[in-house]
């Protein structure tokens, strides 16, 4: 049984997103957003809104809801809404209007007249290089810049200088939008003194504390729901709808129901920002990694906040060289706010190393899978600590093999009217844990629960959850009930940096042997059915060691015979000693066929192939999944998204007709390979994180093949017909 | 103003504006949550609902104007039984986070009544589905299947 727990609620209609609890007199909320990019809330004049049929409350900086600050776990110090007349952006929120139904609080907010003391605003990522500064990148304790130089080489342009070939090239990418199909959207319900909050997002035991803060209310009395959630990608640690749902229900005491609408999700979460990256590799004529030097520069607000890191996320680890020097800085500009999305660093920084490893491996005249094991590191460069599980071999040579590889000429070859390309690339991502607990509760129907708060926002952690449950208590899947998606379950599974399944994953294994002992301890105990014997347990079943003769009881006759209804048990795990003893990431090999056509431009993805090294998969259909879908963005990046700006610093493309994302009929079958190897040194489950990896690579690996193809070196993202209209 | 719509199979009698629309009505007025907004402008196709038959974005169908029978996702199964189409969709894990899957199974419904087959030709008529979890393979393997198996389901009826 290895399909998703919840596939049947799902395809059926009846998985209970956010929006989709029904309470009796839930007032809807909606929000005004800025219409400048840069300046001050002049004057808001709300009477009309207030006047208008249904409404309930309006909310601004001049008549704030009151929020309290708030200090989270995954983002620091949060900007709050409505505490204070500053425009950052375009598209910030400056209102909320609360309503009795969702068209009068729409229809009322659209009367709102709001003046502004208006500033020019700096939109333009090229115009704002002048002012970059270093910056910390995102994620990381590393600082914005560092170097490692072979014994004797004085700087990295020496060793540049002193390599056989070299190339150096700019490349760019643009800022995206996780756009999950679920916008954010809350239902807040205040009573009694307790806020209940039904709303999408990563992680609802910390959610929970970051509304507690908000609304200053005992974390205890704050409950948030979340047993589905419609897509997050890592845009869904925090959600504005449901701080100001929050506050308004408490203000109101009514339940209080409120959404983005699709318009409004492109500003008013955060983005993945643009990028802009340098990088110079210098290699000897057998392809051999002398210098890679890579230069980062992110667009940020001007508070800095979320840097992508893109040169500490890939050039820092990935190939072994002898002279290594990365920097990152920002680009502050009056922008949405960034944050992180899918493979944050990695994503956009492979599409620049993995490009350049391709125009490398052209100088040198060398085979770019050839150029890639070449320099396959055993440790990332200047460090002692190994990889702990390192296949990446064994991926480039099973992906060469199946996607034949070695039919690729240099220039591509043609098709009637298309031109055919290969290209590959690198993917990796590093091997992480968070800190995690899991409860399992027997039951006297021998049934058992496996239970974290964390979410499973499409990446199978449910199942994985109901997977491990049952191996670790050697009972049947169907015995096992996996739970997510609840405040009140103990604090774990986060989803977010791949980290889920190794962490919830390798709790609920301590939580397993723990209840196994206790259930062991009760079977042989004074009150137990078993009392005086040495007491194993194997199949779900306790027996007598020294009683082979009696039968077996199950967990649920051991719980009735001692009239106990469950017993339960929890287990913690944390990163550990491990991570001072090896390096610990993903690997993956990706391969992409392109047609380009001759006339048109047209580029069309013909064939995707991924091979990951992932250690264990746990449930390969989901795994599969994650890592097609993660491609899949990838193909998006290469060829679909991006978010522009207008010179009045309005987003320009922000809703699902004009912000492209791929449909059905441009993606091809996606091929997903592994190559497993459990990697025991990271956890005793073996699995490294799945979710993210997907994603790398990809989009050097199609800009990689249109070149192959076309003969054109595309640096920047998207790649648009008129880039390849040249020579044509 | 008073309106009567047919919801798989129910009749029910509704008060509302006349800018209500059809999604609206049976989210927030019906308790029929089975159809997604998730962009309420008909580019995404999360409300994909069938109207006498045929597929419509119920986030552009304005409820007043609805007079022939809606089917909604919830209206396609039975709680004992899944349809064809459904169970296809569970079974080749057609989906990740869900949020588009009503829609998905509506207009794989309509794919299907259509004789669609080659992976081609579905990936076009399911074009329309946005999904960002980017489930698109093996929702193209659902469709086949289910699409088949709903062929022998009415064959034996
Ligand atoms: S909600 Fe109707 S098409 Fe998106
Ligand atoms: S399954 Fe998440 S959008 Fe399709």
């Amino acid at each position: 049984m290895t399909a998703r727990p919840d596939a049947p609620l799902k395809v059926t209609g009846r998985a209970t997103y956010a929006l989709d609890n029904v309470v009796e007199g839930a007032a809807h909320g909606y929000l005004v957003l800025s219409t400048v990019a840069r300046g001050e809330l002049a004057s808001m004049d709300v009477e009309a809104v207030r006047a208008a049929p249904g409404v309930l409350a309006v909310y601004t900086p001049f008549e704030p809801l009151p929020l309290h600050p708030v200090n989270s776990a995954l983002l620091g110090r949060m900007w709050l809404p409505l505490q204070d007349k500053d425009v950052r952006y375009h598209g910030q929120p400056i209102g909320f209007v609360v309503a009795e139904t969702f068209e009068q609080a729409r229809d009322a907010a659209a009367l709102a007249d709001v003046a502004y003391h208006e500033r020019p605003a700096a939109t333009s990522f090229s115009d704002g290089l002048t002012s970059a500064v270093d910056a910390q990148p995102a994620a990381s304790e590393a600082p914005p810049s560092l170097t490692v130089l072979a014994d004797g080489v004085a700087s990295i342009e020496d060793a540049l200088e002193a390599s056989d070939v070299t190339i150096d090239a700019t490349y760019e990418t643009a800022a995206q939008n996780h756009a999950a199909m679920e916008p954010h959207s809350a239902l807040a319900v205040w009573s009694g003194g307790e806020l209940t909050v039904y709303a999408g997002n990563q992680a609802p035991h910390l959610v929970a504390s970051d509304l507690a803060s908000a609304v200053d209310v005992p974390v205890d009395a704050v409950h948030v729901e979340n047993p589905v959630v419609g897509g997050a990608f890592g845009g869904k640690a925090t959600s504005m709808p449901a701080l100001l749902a929050s506050a308004a229900a408490v203000a109101l005491d009514r339940p209080v129901k409120a959404a983005l609408t699709r318009e409004q999700v492109f500003t008013a979460t955060a983005n993945r920002p643009a990028t802009r990256q340098r990088i110079a590799l210098g290699a000897r004529r057998d392809g051999g990694l002398v210098a890679v030097r890579h230069d980062s520069w992110s667009t940020t607000t001007r508070e800095i906040g979320f840097v992508e890191p893109t040169s500490h996320g890939t050039s820092r680890e990935w190939y072994t060289t002898e002279n290594l020097a990365i920097s990152q800085k920002a680009v502050p500009l009056d922008v949405p706010p960034a944050t992180f999305m899918r493979a944050p660093g990695e994503a956009p920084g492979s599409f620049a190393l993995e490009s350049a490893v391709d125009e490398l491996a052209e100088a040198i005249g060398m085979d770019p899978v050839a150029l890639r094991l070449r320099n396959n590191s055993t440790a990332p460069p200047g460090e002692d600590l190994q990889w702990s599980s390192k296949h990446l071999d064994e991926c480039f040579e099973i992906g060469a093999a199946r996607f034949g590889w070695a039919d690729r000429t240099p220039g591509g070859r043609r098709d009637g009217d298309w031109l055919v390309g290969m290209g590959t690339a690198t993917a990796m991502f590093p091997g992480l844990r968070f800190p995690a607990t899991v409860g399992v509760t027997l039951h006297d129907d021998g049934t058992a629960d496996v239970a974290t708060a964390g979410a499973d926002p499409g990446t199978g952690l449910l199942g994985v959850l109901r997977i491990v449950g049952a191996e670790s208590l050697d009972v049947p899947q169907d015995r096992v009930v996996p739970r997510l998606g609840d405040s009140r379950l103990p604090p774990g599974g986060l989803s977010g940096g791949s980290t889920a399944t190794a962490s919830a994953g390798s709790a609920t294994m301590v939580a397993a042997s723990t209840v196994i002992e206790q259930l062991v301890a009760l079977a042989s105990s004074e009150e137990g059915p078993l009392r005086g014997h040495d007491v194993g347990y194997a199949h779900g079943t306790v027996y007598a060691l020294d009683a082979p003769e009696r039968d077996p009881m199950t967990f649920g006759d051991v719980l009735r015979a001692t009239g106990r209804s469950t017993l339960s048990a929890t287990g913690t795990t944390a990163p550990g000693e491990e991570t001072t003893k090896h390096s610990f990431g993903s690997w993956g090999a990706q391969f992409c066929e392109v047609r380009v056509h001759r006339l048109t431009r047209e580029v069309r993805v013909s064939r995707l192939l991924g091979v990951f090294d992932a250690g264990r998969i746990i449930n390969p259909r989901t795994a599969r999944g994650q890592l097609a879908g993660g491609m899949i963005w990838g193909v998006s990046a290469a060829l679909h998204e991006g978010i522009e700006f207008d010179d009045d610093g309005r987003m320009s493309r922000r809703d699902l007709a004009d912000y492209l994302l791929p449909v059905n009929a441009d993606i091809p079958d996606v091929d997903v390979q592994f190559v497993e190897h459990p990697d025991t040194l990271l956890s005793d489950l073996g699995a490294r994180g799945l979710g993210e990896i997907g994603i790398v690579g990809v989009a050097a690996a199609v800009a990689n093949a249109v070149h192959n193809a076309t003969g054109i070196r595309v640096r920047r993202l998207p790649i648009r017909i008129e880039d390849l209209l040249e020579d044509g | 103003m008073n309106i009567a719509l047919e919801i798989n199979g129910t009749t029910e009698h509704l008060d509302v504006a006349p800018g209500v629309t059809l999604l609206d009505a049976l989210r927030e007025r019906l308790g029929v949550t089975g159809p997604k907004k998730g962009c309420d402008r008909g580019q995404c196709g999360a409300c994909t609902v069938h109207i006498g038959g045929r597929t419509a974005l119920s986030c552009l169908t304005l409820a007043a104007t609805v007079t022939q029978p809606v089917t909604t996702v919830e209206g396609l199964s039975t709680p004992e039984r899944l349809h064809p189409m459904q169970r296809a969709f569970a079974e080749h894990d057609a989906l990740q986070c869900g949020f588009c899957t009503p829609g998905q199974i509506m207009s794989a419904v309509a794919a299907a009544d259509r004789g669609l087959a080659e992976p081609d030709e579905i990936r076009e008529f399911m074009s329309g589905n946005l999904c960002r979890c980017s489930a698109y393979p093996t929702i193209v393997a659902a469709v086949r299947d289910g699409a088949s198996e709903e062929g022998r389901a009415d064959a034996t009826v």
